[in-house]
């Protein structure tokens, strides 16, 4: 499976010298990441793409190259196998679509294609897809031209059953600094399914969090047992859950229709979580970062007092608790207030108190508490004001390094969101030491699946 | 099972009512106290074993829907009420093979369905939520994979929506949770160990103060793959 990651030689079937040829992206795209492998081009007339010359008779390949890439219409897939199989090729991405998607599940040219690589001892990913990006190795091979140059390198794969899915989850998780190691593109999942992949994943060195994007899942009791084995969360985005989208998805990648509430309860029971969209995937990516949160009761502190209420009615509606906080701490945090007219407590107001001292001091204060299991801070940010603060933390790297520590101190976590200006929020998200959310409701959200990942782990 | 052998070779995929509650009691569910009685002399024994108030309902692994039927007589308290509803009963069912069903009233204003689905991908699957005319109407249900943990039978019951109809509510007891949990991880045992059985239905599942009782259930086979 490794080599799938990270050949050291690599063919594209189906490349011609014209504009409109489609496989010939597949070559410049990992060209232009940086991937050092060997690359072949196979098509039926000779030319010249990127630099590389076409073979049109495949039986000038050399033996066993790691990976191919076929992207040659669906009628002549099973031959290029038969030639893949002849070549001592032992890893495929069929691009190709159309297959079961397009109607008879059971169509011959499947299970044609099947049985051809059953004899050569073939795997593959697809049909249907667009195989894989991995930041690491610079394999890139899906068949448009991808903006490679925004591909962030992270800690979370991805394995998305849909090809437009993929490339956009490749530039969200880059977008949002999170970043990714690898994404795979599964398509028709014929050969290599999810479960294949994720095994892979629970080993892979560069991989701590797997994350998900399915349409159908065809065997839930081995896709429960892996993601309870797995010591790395596994975060799915399922959709196809309405009358609706099982129809387009019948003709999208030949997706069931899973019981939505089965879906639902397998998940919980194996410490699964579930995502509702791809930004989600982000949230949950960037909460399992900090310490586990193991109970839920919170402090939620804001340096406005309609961010308090925002904090408070959410965590209510997250299923948190914001106990009272000793009187005696509170007089103390209100020793520090400028105006004297805000009584503190559980969401903070922290409006009229302009001091970093006494955030210090309430942070520490709150987190020490041991009926206390984490806190949300919906904080402002304005480089002026950062500077009167001073004292070390000052600057956003100072900012985020600050909360890092007081974080690793207590081992309990601060969900951290800025009100400020747009850009000035993108900068703390890139400098990416420490998770920024995108806003106080997002961090409550992320509060609750950190929760749910602690809570939902057995053992 | 037996009783699941000799209705696929009958040729039957679904269970009656009493022969459903056997499947149950077999696995040490709690079920109503019941007999089944064919004519009026055996009826009027089994109102003594019984007592009243007592519910007659027809019995039939051919009927399905009782209460759109009308074949179930609620609260009786008497001989003559007894009789009258027999014979309802009987000319209702007419041709069709069954008899009549003599059960406890059991008492308790909660209701909650437990039941079983095999589902294609997950393979047995257990379910617990609002019982009664609320389990179509609301569908506040949630699904583990059998087999349950307790843990897994307590989180299923705290996923729905009406939860609280397990607290301690308007004067009435908390339900027992220990006994929901045994019969959630029972239902779900039933599904492992007996490859024919596609569903099973239990509604309403009646909480007696804090006891809840399988008032009526419904298994539904399939054929085993051979």
């Amino acid at each position: 499976m490794k080599k799938f990651f990270y050949p050291s030689s690599m063919v594209v079937f189906g490349v011609a010298d014209n504009p409109r040829n489609l496989a010939k992206n597949i070559l410049s795209n990992c060209k232009n990441m940086g991937f050092s492998g060997k690359l072949y081009a196979v098509g039926k007339k000779p030319g010249t793409v990127h630099g590389l010359n076409i073979v049109d008779n495949p039986n000038d390949l050399p033996k066993g190259i790691d990976l191919a890439v076929i992207l040659v219409p669906a009628r002549y897939v099973t031959e290029t196998i038969e030639v893949c199989g002849k070549k001592e090729i032992r890893r495929v991405i069929i691009s190709t679509g159309g297959f079961r998607e397009l109607g008879d599940e059971s169509s011959d040219i499947e299970k044609d294609l099947l049985f051809a690589a059953r004899k050569y001892d073939i795997r593959f990913i697809g049909p249907n897809c667009i195989g894989i990006i991995c930041t690491d190795s610079k394999i890139c091979t899906p068949f448009t031209p991808m903006q490679y140059a925004r591909f962030k390198k992270g800690t979370a794969s991805l394995i998305v059953q849909s090809g437009g899915v993929t490339t956009q989850s490749a530039y969200h998780f880059s977008d949002e600094h999170i970043g990714f190691s690898k994404i795979i593109s599964a398509g028709n999942k014929l050969n290599i399914t999810e479960l294949d992949l994720i095994k892979y994943l629970i080993d892979d060195k560069d991989t701590e969090q797997i994350h998900l994007y399915l349409e159908s899942i065809e065997d839930g009791r081995e896709l429960i047992r892996l993601a309870k084995s797995s010591n790395k969360p596994v975060i799915i985005f399922k959709s196809n859950v309405s009358h609706a989208a099982s129809q387009i998805a019948k003709s999208h990648t030949a997706a069931l229709s899973n019981n939505d509430k089965i879906v639902g309860g397998a998940f919980k029971q194996a410490g699964i979580i579930r995502a509702k969209n791809i930004q989600d995937l982000t949230i949950a990516a960037r909460a399992l970062k900090l310490p586990p949160l193991k109970g839920n009761r919170l402090v939620a502190i804001s340096l406005s007092g309609g961010f308090s209420v925002i904090l408070g009615d959410a965590c209510e509606s997250y299923g948190f608790e914001c106990p009272a906080l000793p009187r005696e701490l509170m007089e103390k945090i209100e020793d520090f207030r400028r105006g004297g007219v805000i009584r503190m407590s559980n969401p903070m107001d922290f409006g009229d108190i302009h001091d970093i001292k006494a955030l210090v001091f309430t942070l520490e204060r709150c987190l020490a508490l041991n009926y206390i299991d984490g806190l949300i801070l919906s904080f402002m940010y304005e480089p002026e004001m950062a500077k009167m603060f001073g004292d070390g933390i000052g600057s956003p790297e100072q900012i985020l390094r600050f909360f890092k520590k007081i974080c690793q101190d207590t081992n309990k976590p601060i969900a951290l969101s800025f009100f400020s200006v747009r850009e000035y929020i993108e900068e703390f998200k890139r400098i990416n030491t420490f998770p920024v959310f995108n806003d106080s409701v997002e961090s409550v959200r992320a509060m609750w699946m950190l929760r749910e990942y602690w809570r939902l782990r057995k053992g | 099972m037996k009783i699941i052998k000799n209705a696929l070779k009958e040729g039957r995929t679904v269970l009656s009512e009493h022969e459903s509650k056997s499947v149950l009691a077999y696995y040490q569910i709690p079920v109503s106290r019941e007999i089944l009685v064919d004519n009026t002399e055996t009826l009027m024994e089994a109102l003594q074993e019984i007592g009243y108030p007592a519910v007659l309902k027809g019995c039939s692994s051919e009927i399905s829907h009782k209460t759109e039927k009308g074949l179930i007589y609620l609260d009786i308290r008497n001989e003559n009420e007894a009789r009258n509803a027999f014979d309802k009963i009987t000319k209702d069912i007419g041709g069709l093979k069954g008899s009549v069903l003599v059960q406890e009233m059991i008492k308790g204003q909660r209701e909650l369905v437990i039941g079983l689905t095999r589902d294609p991908q997950f393979g047995p699957c257990v379910m617990f939520g609002l019982g009664g005319i609320f389990t179509e109407i609301l569908k506040d249900i949630s699904f583990r994979l059998a087999p349950l943990e307790k843990r897994d039978a307590l989180e299923m019951m705290q996923d729905i929506k009406a939860h609280k109809i397990l607290d301690a509510i308007r004067g009435m007891e908390p339900a027992d949770k220990d006994m929901l949990v045994d019969i959630l991880i029972k239902v779900g045992k039933i599904g492992l160990e007996n490859e024919e059985v596609k569903e099973i239905d239990i509604n309403p599942v009646i909480l007696s103060g804090s006891k809840p009782v399988a008032a009526d259930a419904l298994i539904i086979l399939e054929k085993p793959n051979v």
